[in-house]
């Protein structure tokens, strides 16, 4: 049985390799190579690369300092977190929100041999997270250190240890995960502050790895007794990587115990978690209330506003311009001059030419909220609504666009008035600085509805498909970055030769004449577009 | 109410509708039967402006569906077999967004809300998001939400697949009522014996052509309903 499902679940893991997600079609030949290329290049080529090139940067001097399990833990802690981080989401939704949970569980399936089937697939994904960086640390080790018996089968006992706890953590956190997810009001909202942090911390760490790695190394034995005294499990993990038959005997024991006491909670909770509704806690009871009609767009509009709030992936993938600009304006406001006058000293020029930059700026932080390109695809199934309701497609359209225009326009206007507090403006730097990068946010909202018009998709079955894989959020991007360094670019090649009155014209005419074109394309062809998709 | 005229849709070299013509009069409930794939669902999105055709004409209060779909759609209301609905929102929220677009006042839609919701037993949950909702009370909303605006034409498909029998008895008085303020109903079943007793009149299709239309006694005679529609397909 438990082969069974096994053979079910590879089939499943590798079924992206072969199928398009998107389409739902087999790939090509070509395709499958090339899919294949592509996650070599990035797993073994970018990640491993990336942990190689740490492993030799740390392995010298922690060896010749003789505390060489140093940088075995190190590695280890880092495979543990890229491992888990990799996974967690993953254990959660392929242990507890599997389809086919209710399906199986309805067969004379063991649920032992569903968790255990469900695991090996989570194991796997772990497994290649921290691969990335155990392998490298251990064959590094090996080539600075020189292969040993026992160092060999230290290391690979390592990598096959730190594996085994990345799915043990993975599991752990995603039945928390799950737990806490069966209570969690405002999910979405959740999901997106959680992402946040993360990513605020992955940079944070990012550009303080290379300070933190130079203190560690001039200051190894000392660290190194640290952590030998205060976390002596770091330093007995370490010490399997270094060959010591010991640790190897002790960290294996301990963490047979550990998969065993996981296995026994995981077991336990498995089924009254899978069958759950998720409609655990208090049910909301409609209590009736004074009703307050409104005019057709604004009902469109709050519409679009509803859909845009409740999915996570739609606000962190197009919308992190709310987050940014914001933190920008005050950021401006509050060291904008010192900016400024560093910037002074660095590019002297012509008149305006910081305005132009900040401009640019500005319309490239803008950019990052494109919510307007996935918005029609986002439709799917429920596009009968829109089309069986008398709603004109226009007006369906451009509660679309308003939507984009509502959450980035005033936003660019804080921005602009800012950089023109922190920069002194004249009056034509001020209007460069405040009206451009408004025409800009409407010429990008503009153009990403057009593309996501023309290239709607409706048929997919996972909404990441529209919001994060469709080529029309992809081309936008690249406009969007294409178009906002017009104003600085432009300023840089034509600062010389006209004045700044006439450069501020010149880019109203192009940014505005543009958004002219596609909302007039939009209001009758893209609305004809609309009515007939299907 | 509703007029028919040599409707044809083709999907590339498969002819879904074949120069289907229908009449439907204020006061009718108007059964449309058929075996999967005989066209039904094409017909009835192509009346609810939601599908182009290649051919025919709909008129809806004698106004052309094609030259002005907005007006048309203003008087009716149209339900899908398996109705998806903006899972985003709560079924309160649903309910006032198609108040909205209908522009029906605030007092009249919350009175109509009120009493149909409270008819299915829906009131406590239009707090809760239309995910969290079962197949039946999404039917039951969709229901609510058509019946909201009072329109004068109803389009269904299978409208009871999914309903329990006291909501599909609730949804049959309801389609009566409609029907005796002077509205029509127009609506697809694979249930004969429903349509056997509802319907005034009642059309077949059969690979996209009609093959009988009429009254219920036109149609059948002294036999069954399905007896008639099993000889009728057995040709």
């Amino acid at each position: 049985m438990v082969k069974l499902l096994i053979k079910k679940q590879m089939r499943e893991i590798f079924r992206s390799w072969f199928v398009n997600q998107k389409t739902n079609q087999r790939r090509s030949k070509a395709g499958i190579i090339g899919f294949t290329l592509l996650f070599v290049v990035l797993m073994v080529v970018v990640l491993g690369g990336m942990f190689t090139a740490l492993s030799f940067s740390l392995a010298p001097p922690l060896a010749a300092a003789g505390v060489g399990w140093l940088h075995f833990s190190i590695m280890t802690l880092l495979a543990i977190l890229l491992g888990v981080f990799g996974s967690v989401f993953n254990t959660y939704s392929s242990l507890y929100l599997a389809k086919d949970n209710d399906l199986l569980l309805s067969l004379p399936i063991p649920p032992r041999a569903l968790i255990l089937s469900r695991l090996l697939s989570v194991y796997l994904m772990g497994l290649m997270y921290s691969a990335c960086v155990t392998v490298p640390a251990v064959v590094v080790w090996w080539i600075v250190e020189g292969a040993t018996v026992s160092n060999v089968i230290g290391g690979i006992l390592l990598i096959f240890l730190v594996s085994v706890f990345v799915l043990l953590l993975s599991c752990l956190l995603g039945w928390v995960v799950a737990k806490v997810s069966l209570r969690l009001k405002n999910k979405s909202f959740t999901v997106v502050i959680l992402s946040l942090v993360f990513i605020g911390l992955y940079y944070f760490v990012y550009f303080k790895a290379q300070e933190l790695i130079q203190q560690l190394i001039a200051n190894a034995v000392v660290y190194g007794n640290a952590v030998q005294r205060s976390a002596y499990p770091v330093y007995l993990t370490g010490r399997v990587g270094e060959g010591d038959w010991l640790a190897m005997l002790i960290v294996t024991a301990v963490m047979a115990l550990l998969t065993f006491l996981t296995w026994r909670v995981l077991s336990r909770s498995f089924l009254g978690i899978a069958t759950s509704t998720g409609a655990a806690g208090a049910k909301r009871v409609y209590k009736e209330r004074a009703v307050r009609a409104q005019s057709m767009p604004r009902a469109l509009l709050q519409k679009e506003l509803r859909r845009f709030v409740s999915n996570a992936n739609y606000m962190l993938n197009c919308g992190l311009s709310i987050l940014f600009m914001p933190v920008a304006a005050v950021a401006l406001l509050w060291k904008g001059r010192e900016f400024v006058d560093l910037l002074r000293n660095v590019i002297p020029g012509q008149p305006g030419i910081l305005a132009a930059l900040l401009c640019s700026a500005i319309c490239l932080m803008a950019s990052m909220n494109d919510m307007a390109a996935p918005a029609v695809s986002l439709e799917g199934k429920s596009l009968w609504l829109l089309q069986s309701l008398p709603v004109p497609a226009w007006e369906a359209l451009r509660a679309k666009l308003n939507l984009q225009l509502v959450l980035t326009a005033p936003l660019a206007l804080l921005c602009g008035a800012c950089a023109a507090v922190a920069l002194r403006a004249s009056l034509l730097e001020t209007a460069l600085l405040v009206v451009v990068p408004l025409l800009y946010c409407v010429l990008l909202a503009a153009v990403a509805l057009l593309l996501g018009t023309v290239r709607a998709d409706l048929h997919w079955t996972n909404e990441i498909a529209p919001i994060k894989q469709s080529m029309a959020v992809f081309i936008v991007l690249l406009l969007g970055w294409l178009f906002a360094i017009i104003p600085g670019g432009g300023w840089l090649l034509l600062g010389g030769k006209m004045p700044l009155a006439a450069f501020l014209a010149l880019l109203v005419v192009l940014f505005g004449g543009l958004s002219t074109l596609v909302i007039a394309w939009l209001k009758k062809s893209g609305a004809k577009r609309f009515e007939t998709l299907s | 109410m509703l007029q028919i005229q040599h409707l044809t849709k083709r999907f590339g070299d498969h002819v879904a509708v074949d120069d289907l013509s229908l009449h439907i009069a204020p006061g009718e409930i108007y059964g449309f039967i058929g075996h999967n794939g005989a066209g039904k669902t094409t017909t009835l999105r192509s009346v609810a402006g939601i599908q182009q055709f290649d051919a025919g004409e709909i008129r809806i209060g004698g106004v052309s569906i094609k030259s002005d779909p907005l007006a048309c759609k203003r008087t009716m209301a149209y339900i899908p077999d398996n109705p998806d609905l903006y899972d985003y929102m709560t079924g309160i929220q649903f309910l006032n967004f198609i108040g909205d677009v209908f522009a029906v006042p605030a007092d009249v839609r919350q009175s109509r809300i009120r009493d149909y919701a409270g008819r299915f037993e829906l009131t406590k949950d239009l707090a809760q998001p239309i995910s969290a909702y079962s197949h039946g009370m999404k039917q039951k909303l969709a229901i609510i939400s058509a019946w909201l605006h009072q329109p004068r034409l109803i389009l269904m498909d299978e409208p009871f697949v999914g309903l329990d029998p006291k909501a599909s008895h609730l949804l049959k008085e309801m389609m009566h009522e409609v029907c005796s303020d002077g509205g029509a109903i127009f609506f697809s079943t694979h249930v004969l014996e429903v349509a056997e007793k509802l319907c005034d009149k009642v059309a077949i299709i059969r690979r996209g052509a009609l093959v009988r239309s009429g009254t219920m006694e036109e149609v059948k005679g002294d036999a069954s309903l399905e007896s008639v529609f099993l000889e009728l397909e057995a040709e």
